[in-house]
């Protein structure tokens, strides 16, 4: 039997309608793409910004409510933290992207992968809403700035596998009417040409890069500071780095000759599935290898 | 030959090359367990399939010759690659900047190109052109060129340049560094520890001491700390105390230690305390904590005996007796002893009398593990990491933008001709509809 995470003292049924506000956001946002109704589409958008609002506030009352039993840092480390916050930052990250483009097609994607994310921490076994106290380990302010920055990298690389799959299917169909056709109506015609995806998944990524950059020397330097090494080869490090090494691909990509658009759509979407196997693939795949442990003791990290 | 070497060493398909085979080694490091030992890899995996990932270095792949190869062969790819796009880097930002006519020779895919017919005469033309394009970079009579952001073209150099400061930084660390850990029991001491990667033992320049270990608890019984009291000892004297918990080391010397895990050490054996007389004599006494089984002297005649327990003892019966030269068996009896609570338990064979004085257990006691690293040179690789992130970010957002305009009198010698050519570092849509919105602006002033 499933059973929902929805209370409102740690702010987990916040979040259970967010969900409802998000699937509805995306049920728009599927109405939109069959019939290109603007007025549709911009509804959804309001919806998915109430969604935004929703989860702002189930935050401060998580944060509030692991403050009162004794914890410091705020409650960004379990899985379903993790997991609601990435559905926010992924939000976020739509919601100004739409402010400066003309792009609403894009909110069908981020709506489900939103959606997925939100889903899965409500309804998961696997991930329960109770706030647990953070263990010694992780009582560090290093562990906020490492988060968060990794979180703004997952939900752009997010958005740029969401741009990948438009690329893909705008593309192939530009090809097969021969150049941009406008006249055919429905789904495809809705997208903007190619060429402008082309450049908001080299933005988007970069953006990311930045941030995954700057969130995996965080995590390095915070090691190096609390458990006596910058570098491990944990799973989760050497997964980083896989990530890392995926984008920095991507954006060399394009110096090859004849690696157009296409091929680095198609890194933008295989980059996703790494960022989502070191994200929770490490976790749920590779159990009990997170460990710094010295041989024969009880690790505490 | 030597180019052909060159090409191969600087190519982008070999960085890409590189960057997969990296990830994907990488990723074996991260299904199979590295640095256990031996005996529990052959446990894990059996004999034969030890043998094989031992050959194949999968069992320490980071430290493996071809992990290491393939970083080296990084640095080559990048520094080959660095220099031989440099002087094209120095020219674009130093001059002699190419002309219209080169430019326009090299039908560039991503270059963009419009003719725009001025009616004005040419001062007014290019005062125009400056309005829209800012302050040309070089100017002659018929050619101007504008350039903007050129300095940022060395920002790709400066995040290649990071990742070699990097490596070379951690190159250092393991070089000059070590990483080690030590498990030290509460009261106790060391003066050694254990390397990390191999177990091997490393002498300290100085001594710990754990004077003390505690572990803090949530109220729901949950650890909120682990907290090591530790004293530095340097030539028999205390020369430092420090409190150690996770996130909070202490640094000493140059040598870093870090609460890394803790353990509880639980005896399995108890030893018995044995009172052994000699009747003859009465004058030869001897204590003995016996392990139980195990073979003693008694230091009489020659006997040797061991303490053995029932393993269902009877009702009523004491639970233990002595055998001796693995042929006797001498029971105990129990004789009250005058007014105190506890009597007398003995065993008497011949003129030797073994006295029971209880069981002694063996001190269970908590140990700290610590890490024992000395960290040099990671200044370095912070160092590498900061231009990284710069050299980051002025390289994706920072775009060096050139146009070149050449003038030319129409056949009629009334209008001028400005021929504007674009060729932008990165194929952007936003680029060309910035490029189509300034020219066709232009063309409505000139007309
Ligand atoms: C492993 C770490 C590396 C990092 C972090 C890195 C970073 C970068 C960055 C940020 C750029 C600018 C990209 C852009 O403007 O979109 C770039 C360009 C470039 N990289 Fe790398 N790179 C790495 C490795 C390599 C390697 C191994 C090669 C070997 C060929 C290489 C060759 C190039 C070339 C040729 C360019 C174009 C330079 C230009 O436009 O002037 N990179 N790199």
């Amino acid at each position: 039997m499933i059973s929902a995470n929805a209370s409102a003292l740690d702010g987990s049924l916040y979040f259970a309608i967010s969900l409802l506000l998000v699937i509805l956001s995306f049920a728009g946002y599927f109405i939109f793409l069959l019939t290109g109704n603007k007025t549709v589409s911009k509804a959804s958008f309001v919806v998915l910004i109430a969604a935004f609002l929703i989860q702002t506030f189930a935050f401060v009352i998580r944060w509030i409510d692991a403050y009162k039993i004794g914890i410091d840092t705020p409650p960004l480390v379990d899985l379903y933290d993790s997991m609601v916050f990435f559905a926010y930052v992924i939000i976020l990250g739509f919601i100004l992207i739409r402010i400066f483009y003309d792009f609403d097609i894009l909110g069908f994607i981020i709506t489900i992968v939103a959606a997925l994310a939100l889903a899965f921490a409500s309804f998961s076994p696997l991930a329960p809403s109770a706030i647990e106290p953070t263990i010694p380990a992780l009582q560090s302010y290093w562990l906020i700035y490492h988060i968060m920055t990794l979180f703004v990298s997952y939900g752009a690389f997010g958005a740029s596998f969401g741009l990948g799959i438009l690329y893909l299917i705008k593309s192939g169909k530009e090809n097969k009417n021969g150049g941009g056709n406008k006249k055919r109506g429905g789904f495809v015609s809705l997208l903007p040409p190619s060429i402008i995806i082309e450049e908001a998944i080299y933005k988007v990524v970069v953006f990311g890069l930045v941030f995954l950059t700057v969130g995996i020397l965080i995590g390095a330097a915070w090691a190096d500071s609390a458990w006596g090494g910058y570098w491990s080869w944990d799973p989760k490090e050497t997964w980083s780095l896989i990530t890392w090494l995926t984008y920095i691909l991507f954006i060399h990509a394009r110096f090859i000759k004849g690696w157009g658009g296409k091929k680095m759509a198609w890194i933008a979407v295989i980059g996703f599935a790494v960022v989502i196997f070191c994200y929770l693939g490490v976790d749920l795949i590779l159990p009990g290898l997170h460990s710094y442990a010295t041989p024969g003791s009880t690790s505490i990290l | 030959m030597l180019s052909k070497l060159n090409k191969f060493f600087s190519s982008v398909k070999l960085a890409i090359f590189l960057f997969i085979a990296i990830a994907a080694f990488s990723m074996v490091g991260t299904f199979i367990n590295q640095g256990d030992t031996a005996s529990q890899y052959r446990t894990i995996f059996g004999t034969q399939t030890y043998h094989v990932l031992y050959w194949l270095g999968f069992l320490n792949i980071y430290g493996s010759w071809y992990f290491i190869g393939l970083a080296a062969l990084l640095v080559v790819n990048i520094v080959t690659a660095s220099v031989n796009i440099f002087p094209r880097t120095l020219k674009a930002v130093f001059g002699p900047y190419p002309s219209f006519k080169e430019m326009m020779d090299k039908k560039s895919p991503k270059a963009v190109y419009e003719v725009v017919e001025s009616t004005k005469n040419a001062g007014e033309t290019k005062k125009v052109l400056n309005e829209k394009f800012g302050k040309p970079f070089s100017e002659t009579e018929t050619e101007l060129y504008y350039s903007k952001n050129s300095i940022f073209r060395f920002s790709p150099y400066i995040a290649h340049l990071s990742i070699i400061i990097i490596i070379i930084g951690v190159i250092l660390n393991v070089k000059y560094g070590f990483r080690s850990y030590a498990n030290i029991k509460v009261g106790g001491k060391t003066d050694i520890s254990y390397l990390t990667k191999n177990r091997k033992p490393l002498n300290l320049p100085f001594t710990i001491r754990l004077d003390d270990y505690r572990t803090k608890y949530y109220k729901d019984g949950i650890p909120k700390s682990y907290t090591s009291k530790i004293s530095i000892i340097k030539n028999h004297v205390r020369v430092a105390t420090k409190n150690i918990r996770v996130n909070h080391p202490f640094t000493y010397d140059g040598i870093t230690i870090y609460q890394a895990s803790y353990g509880h050490y639980k005896p399995t054996k108890v030893i018995v305390g044995l009172l052994v007389l000699n009747l003859k004599n009465r004058k030869f006494r001897k204590a003995i904590y016996a392990d139980v089984g195990k073979l003693y002297d008694a230091g009489i005649d020659n006997i040797k005996f061991r303490f053995i327990t029932h393993k269902k003892p009877k009702k009523g019966e004491i639970p233990f007796f002595i055998k001796l030269n693995n042929k006797h068996i001498i029971n105990f009896h129990v004789l009250p002893y005058k007014n105190q609570s506890t009597p007398l338990v003995f065993a008497k064979y011949d003129n030797i009398v073994f006295i029971y004085s209880g069981v002694k257990q063996v001190k269970s006691y908590y140990y700290s593990g610590v890490e024992i690293t000395k960290n040099s040179y990671t200044s370095v690789i912070w160092v590498g990491s900061i231009i990284l992130i710069i050299g980051l970010f002025f390289s994706f957002f920072f775009n060096h933008r050139e146009i070149w305009v050449n003038l030319t009198n129409s056949k009629d010698g009334k209008k001028i001709q400005a021929e504007i050519l674009a060729v932008p570092k990165k194929k952007f849509e936003s680029f060309y509809k910035d490029f189509y919105k300034k020219t066709a602006a232009i063309k409505k002033e000139l007309h």
